[in-house]
């Protein structure tokens, strides 16, 4: 009998493990397991004729999720023939996720990321205009657009924009009685002033990691009046400027007046240590007053120790006019075969999600910038110290992640700059990327 | 009772008459009966392991595109670009260094712990349970708490150092990418020492007592024990240890991950954080799954080498 039993015992968990491994009749495969997705609302059982919509959506912070299951309830609550399904996504898994699911032929009606160029490569993606509105259309600044713009097509919309800015500690510049820098000369003398006033403190904060250290680049490149293309969208990656610039922030870290290890040291640790008066300037984004005054929130620090701190612009070199970088995330919407009726269903999204009010909430939702200059004035409207930011935002550069190569370009300049700490000849080593990079164009 | 003894005969009859039958569907459940325990094993082995090494071999000569659409075999393409780049020899270099580190630094320390634990003190309970705090602890974790114990401007061990004045200013002590691995060896020392002293304790303990106390008897010194009963008794759990610990070692990514993403310039990667930064951050998944294939080979000869080396010994053994 005992044997029996343990006989059927195993026959059962036999057949239930075939069963987690069987194949689900052509319904849609559930989200990968443990990759730190989540579903922002279950959708209800049994959608009858509606028609589904699914969105993956990146996690930009910790109120993402709910404001994703606020706006499904919303939507799928005001459109009675559509079925919305929110996926928000940790920006660690998104890439995973996303290139799994185009992998086994399901990929996401709509996917909110930053990159979109690899997919157009791949002919997954719907031109823009035939999944959004002209009205919703018309609402985006035009230079956020042209960022999607590959060969005349704008192939996505977006969702919101972050810029960047030089912070500084108004107390340590004015204990070592310095003023602001403005060009880089400035910035090297007044570095040399706060060394000389307190050495325990970095004066500048650079961060070349893995994480980001392709924005390191950009900022010095487009401040010496150069870029990573010429006009005709050539990379030009070893340019004299570029060289220069590069050049320029090694000898500041040579020259001791940055953190201490910029290849290891990222952008969350850089404003850690401005937050806590170690780091007197740092280029950031306009985030850094709610991160650090959060993080002060979550520590109960005392006010005394509190820094005082405003923001400027990013100092420049030869004259060239200070230019801001401005980070853009995107909507884009796969090729499914969808129908006109699912199209249309699309372009309801979009609308209900662009309406100015709730877009103006999505953006300052979690600290971000809009694309849009209705959501613009709204913003700066209800927050005064974002006003400044969305005027920059509006004229801000962006990496170029229209081209194709734009994957390898970031990890090899952030290779480059960390070559160059260890001691490489910055020329040379853009010379090899140039060369690797211009390889792969001609294919 | 005497009611019951005639039915006696007549049952004994009957099953005499069924034992043919009845041990012919024994013997058969028998022999089928292990393979019925085992196949949830061989099941779940055969989807969540051997699925996944067939496709990242299927990867490994396929054009995969950066969205991760495959597009038709390359043959040994991916395998060529991956042995012709001057980064590949500096991370396997890395990854040799980082294993043998680990593995033979956690292997003498945890059998030096391993032999201190087995002595019988007050509170020894307490020491091992201790001793698996590390162990028990997540790596991602572990590597966090290492990061900030070195930071020089808020690390733990230039404060300690500062309150008891053997610095006066913080030291950076990672100067170099060398320095910083050197770390990230020493947490993976630190993470892999109850690993090798458990295994090693369990075979302490099966060592009879007799032995010693013969030894003793015979006038042997604490060296001569060590190493003529000692050792060769608990060689068969320290084998095992050290074969285990060369693979979790060689595939272990969350240290180096966590403390260094493998940065400067590749300097800290090993196989496995390198394959992840092509798959992931450079979009080339038919390289990084070559990279994949690369390691598990190497793997795979070392086991292999380990295997035909215990099977020979056993043979001798006979």
């Amino acid at each position: 009998m005992k044997k029996f039993l343990a006989t059927l015992l195993a026959l059962v968990m036999v057949l239930s493990l075939a069963a987690c491994g069987g194949d689900k009749g052509g319904e849609t495969t559930p989200p990968p397991a443990d990759t730190g997705s989540t579903d922002a609302q279950t959708p209800p059982a049994g959608s009858g004729d509606k028609i589904d919509i699914s969105v993956i959506a990146a996690e930009y912070g910790q109120n993402t999720k709910e404001w994703w299951a606020g706006f499904q309830n919303d939507f799928n609550g005001s459109h009675d023939g559509i079925n919305l399904n929110v996926e928000v996504v940790s920006w660690n898994d998104i890439y995973t996720v996303v290139n799994t699911r185009i992998s086994n032929n399901d990929a996401p009606d709509i996917l909110n990321i930053d990159v979109f160029a690899d997919y157009v490569a791949d002919d997954l993606l719907l031109p823009a205009q035939d999944y959004v509105s002209d009205e919703t259309y018309a609402k985006f600044y035009d230079a956020f657009l042209e960022q999607s713009n590959i060969d005349g097509t704008i192939w996505a919309i977006p969702d919101l924009a972050s810029a960047r800015a030089m912070y500084y500690n108004k107390g340590i510049l004015e204990a070592a009685g310095a003023e602001v820098p403005t060009t880089w000369d400035e910035l090297k003398d007044v570095c040399a002033k706060i060394k000389a006033y307190d050495s325990s403190i970095y004066p500048w904060g650079i961060d070349m990691t893995t994480d980001e250290g392709q924005a390191a680049f950009a900022y010095y490149i487009w401040n010496n009046g150069s870029d990573f293309t010429d006009a005709s969208g050539n990379w030009t990656l070893n340019a004299d400027a570029n060289v220069e610039a590069i050049e320029y922030a090694i000898s500041l870290v040579k020259d001791g007046y940055t953190n201490s290890d910029p290849a290891t040291e990222t952008r969350y640790a850089l404003q850690d240590l401005f937050g806590a008066g170690k780091l007197a300037m740092v280029i950031g984004p306009n985030s850094i007053p709610t991160y650090i005054a959060d993080n002060y929130a979550k520590a109960n620090t005392p006010e005394e120790e509190q820094i005082d701190f405003a923001f400027a612009a990013i100092p420049t070199n030869g004259g060239n006019a200070s230019v801001s970088a401005g980070v853009m995330d995107r909507f884009m919407c796969f090729d499914n075969g969808h129908s006109d009726e699912k199209l249309e269903a699309i372009k309801e999204f979009f609308d209900f999600f662009y309406e100015d009010t709730r877009y103006s909430d999505w953006v300052l939702m979690e600290g971000f910038l809009p694309a849009t200059s209705a959501g613009g004035e709204i913003v700066a409207a209800s927050d005064p110290d974002m006003a400044p930011w969305v005027d920059i935002v509006g004229s801000c550069k962006f990496y170029p992640t229209a081209k194709a190569e734009w994957a390898n370009v970031k990890q090899g300049v952030i290779n480059v700059e960390q070559q160059a700490l260890m001691g490489g000849n910055v020329q040379e080593l853009l010379d090899e990327l140039q060369a690797e990079i211009e390889a792969e164009a001609a294919g | 009772m005497s009611t019951k003894t005639p039915a006696a005969p007549a049952a004994s009859q009957e099953l005499a008459r069924k034992a043919p039958r009845s041990s012919k569907s024994k013997k058969f459940f028998r022999k089928v009966e292990p393979y019925i325990w085992i196949a949830p094993s061989i099941i779940l082995m055969a989807i969540f392991i051997v699925t996944p090494i067939v496709k990242v071999f299927q990867l490994s000569m396929s054009k995969v595109t950066r969205a991760g659409l495959v597009k038709g075999y390359n043959n040994f393409e991916n395998f060529s670009k991956v042995l012709k780049s001057p980064t590949f020899a500096l991370v396997l270099k890395n990854t040799i260094v980082w294993t043998i580190a680990v593995v033979v630094i956690s292997t003498v320390l945890g059998f030096m712990l391993a032999l201190v634990l087995n002595n019988k003190f007050r509170g020894r309970k307490v020491a091992r349970a201790i001793v698996v705090f590390p162990w028990a602890t997540t790596l991602v974790i572990q590597a966090s708490a290492w990061n900030f114990i070195i930071n020089k401007d808020y690390g733990t061990l230039n404060t300690l150092l500062m309150k008891i004045g053997l610095i006066s200013a913080p030291v950076n002590w990672t100067p170099t990418p060398g320095a910083y691995f050197a770390w990230e060896i020493a947490c993976g020392i630190f993470v892999t020492i109850p690993f090798v002293t458990f295994c090693v304790l369990s075979g302490l303990q099966s060592i009879d007592a007799s032995y010693y106390e013969a030894a003793t008897v015979d006038g042997a010194g604490y060296f001569q024990k060590l190493f003529s009963i000692t050792l060769p008794l608990v060689k068969s759990s320290l084998t095992v240890a050290t074969v285990l610990n060369i693979i979790y070692v060689f595939n272990s990514f969350p240290i180096i991950w966590t403390m260094t993403k493998g940065d400067p310039a590749n300097h800290t990667d090993t196989l496995v954080t390198y394959l992840y930064k092509l798959a992931f951050y450079n979009g080339k998944q038919g390289e990084a799954s070559a990279v994949s294939v690369i390691g598990f080979l190497i793997l795979l000869v070392c086991a292999s080498v380990y295997m035909i080396y215990t099977l020979r010994k056993g043979d001798d053994d006979l």
